[in-house]
């Protein structure tokens, strides 16, 4: 209910818990809760993924594709030229008013903005790992529309971090189908959905790591109560190879400039950590998405 | 006109069993059964007699079948059938101790967040005013921020109930009153049983105060016994110091936390028995491992074992 409240009292306790490594649930500062991961969950879409945290955030992800035309803005020749080559990803991110009470009425409208804008730059700059240029069709004419629509089911905190790791996952799950471009320039798209691919890429798109500043020092991955004793968020757009992809910085605080070093050191070593974990339950998953094609047992509540 | 007229008579299938008490139950052993601890999801038959009176939680459709209408557990008093649904918001009753945030302060009142559908009302009148006993005054409206102010946590027993269905709150006792030295947390309310006390100290040296809404509290116990007729210990109470909490009495504040987070993800009542019980079985663990969920199965089935022993 009154979820953007906390008392004096919990704040002091959330702060020199942070001091002493030993936060309210008892993990250290750079602890992550733990993730569970489903993909394949939506029929309709080309891939889809739903990430949770226990006890709190819960994230799903639909990634459709869709052939469009190809856009061509702006006056500046070299954009244009580039542009015409290439294919869009087109992201929304959606707060729903079951998540939390602060996203009723208009309340989701500024985080929802801020989100979406957020993975738009992530994902459409050279930085977002898709190989945007293999979904182009017709250079200058048709390529495929990557439509990612990131759903946020419920709220304990560090959702940013969740709809990353989510529309990762469901961009694994995303296959393509094959396009055959016919004489007269109609694009003809394979029924076999043995050959529908990847999108080239996949797995160089960026997670985000978001550190908390609370008191002088920061934490990874707060509850709602965390947040609401942080003073600025940094958020740490890190790619498997460590590389780091874009930083933001959310929240009205200061942070130190080498405090922000370390941050966004500490945030690219725990991203490819996480990275990693996430890519061997990615293979898991797909082992039992298998078996459970098997059993025709594939759907929302299939995991359950 | 010829008027007839029909006298009540119990129908036929039903014999009139008497229970231990000597009271007619008026149903069979085997019908009775069937309602005892039966869990159902919205939709699902419940009773197909047509005797049975309809409660909260149940519809009938065309062919008089009560259904349930929300997930939760049957619940009958001898013909009215109820369904109480798992998840739910609290619904206040009179002498029950609640946890709140205070969500607003206004004109000799507080509105406070109990998890309830309304939020239920503190009024200026019904708190503990600091120095010895008086009637409240103008200054005292005037400072009430100095009391509780929006975000402040306290623990309050339910007075009265308004018009509406919201409830008026009370901390006119010492037991009562804001809350410190401690963590939040959540837990679906109708995990809470009604007992005598709720506020418990474990052995461990953790206080854990039970709100009947789900909200807990769990907390290092105050160094301070507070004395009704002390002027600095009345004003103590509205304090927003926390005491110094050392490592050991934070780790086990987040340990009595994540046993009783183990315990409402089970979907196990949360007593001062479970937690204890809960508690001994996580030590096995370091505090942090008693998130992850294969952790909270093997507490929640050790707990289960000791509560069936």
């Amino acid at each position: 209910m009154s979820s953007s409240l906390i008392s004096p009292s919990e704040l002091d306790y959330i702060i020199r818990g942070v001091d002493d490594n030993l936060r309210a649930d008892g993990r250290g500062r750079l602890d992550y809760r733990e993730v569970i991961l489903e993909t394949g969950l939506i029929f309709q879409a080309n891939g889809s993924a739903r990430c949770r945290l226990s006890k709190g955030t819960d994230v799903l992800v639909g990634v459709k594709v869709e052939i469009g035309s190809i856009e061509i803005d702006g006056t500046d020749e070299e954009v244009a030229a580039v542009k015409a080559k290439r294919g869009r990803v087109v992201c929304n991110v959606e707060c729903s008013p079951i998540a939390s009470q602060q996203f009723a009425g208009r309340g989701a409208d500024d985080i929802n903005n801020e989100l979406t804008q957020l993975v738009d730059r992530v994902l459409n700059g050279p930085q977002g790992g898709l190989n945007l240029e293999k979904l182009c069709i017709i250079p200058g004419e048709e390529c495929w529309v990557v439509y990612i629509d990131a759903l946020v089911l419920d709220y304990g905190g560090n959702i940013l971090d969740l709809i990353f790791m989510t529309i990762r996952a469901a961009l694994y799950n995303t296959r393509v189908p094959k396009t055959v471009i016919e004489e007269d320039k109609e694009v003809e798209i394979s029924d076999d959905v043995e050959e529908w691919e990847r999108i080239e890429g996949w797995e160089l798109v960026p997670i985000s790591i978001t550190l908390n500043k609370i008191g002088t020092r920061h934490i990874v991955d707060a509850t709602v109560l965390e947040e609401l004793a942080t003073k600025a968020k940094l958020s740490v757009m890190v790619n498997k190879n460590g590389k780091i992809c874009g930083i933001q910085k959310i929240g009205g605080g200061s942070i130190e400039h080498g405090l922000l070093n370390e941050m966004m050191q500490t945030g690219r070593s725990i991203g490819q950590n996480l990275i990693l974990n996430l890519d061997k339950m990615l293979q898991k998953e797909d082992e039992i998405n298998a078996e459970r094609a098997k059993n025709d047992k594939i759907g929302f509540f299939a995991a359950a | 006109m010829n008027v007839q007229f029909l006298f009540p008579k119990p129908p036929p299938s039903i014999e009139e069993v008497k229970d231990a008490d000597g009271d007619i139950d008026m149903l069979l052993k085997s019908q009775r059964q069937k309602f005892e601890t039966k869990v159902v999801t919205p939709g699902e038959v419940i009773a197909k007699d047509t005797q049975y009176m309809r409660g909260h939680g149940t519809y009938l459709d065309e062919n008089e079948t009560h259904l349930a209408s929300v997930a939760g557990v049957v619940e009958r008093v001898n013909k009215l059938i109820t369904v109480r649904p798992l998840n739910t918001r609290y619904t206040g009753n009179i002498g029950d101790l609640v946890i709140g945030r205070i969500t607003e302060v206004s004109n000799k009142r507080w509105k406070v967040d109990i998890n309830s559908r309304q939020d239920a009302v503190l009024l200026l009148s019904a708190i503990h005013l600091p120095g010895v006993q008086r009637r409240k005054t103008e200054a005292d409206e005037l400072q009430m921020r100095k009391f509780y102010s929006e975000g402040d946590l306290l623990v309050a027993e339910i007075q009265g109930s308004f018009q509406d269905g919201s409830s008026s709150l009370h901390t006119r006792s010492l037991k009562y009153g804001k809350l410190r030295n401690g963590s939040f947390l959540i837990v679906p309310p109708t995990l809470v049983q009604r007992t005598k006390s709720h506020f418990h100290r474990l052995d461990c040296g953790v206080d854990v105060t039970l709100g009947l809404n789900g909200y807990v509290w769990v907390s290092k116990p105050s160094s301070r016994v507070l004395n009704e007729m002390s002027e600095d210990d009345s004003e103590y109470i509205y304090s927003n110091e926390n005491e110094p909490i050392g490592k050991d009495a934070r780790e086990a504040i987040a340990r009595v936390c994540n046993c009783i987070n183990a315990l409402s993800k089970s979907y196990m009542s949360i007593t001062d028995t479970t937690i204890s019980y809960a508690y001994e079985a996580s030590l096995n663990f370091s505090v942090k491992e008693i998130l992850k969920l294969e952790s909270i199965e093997l507490i929640a089935n050790q707990t289960k074992q000791r509560l069936k022993a």
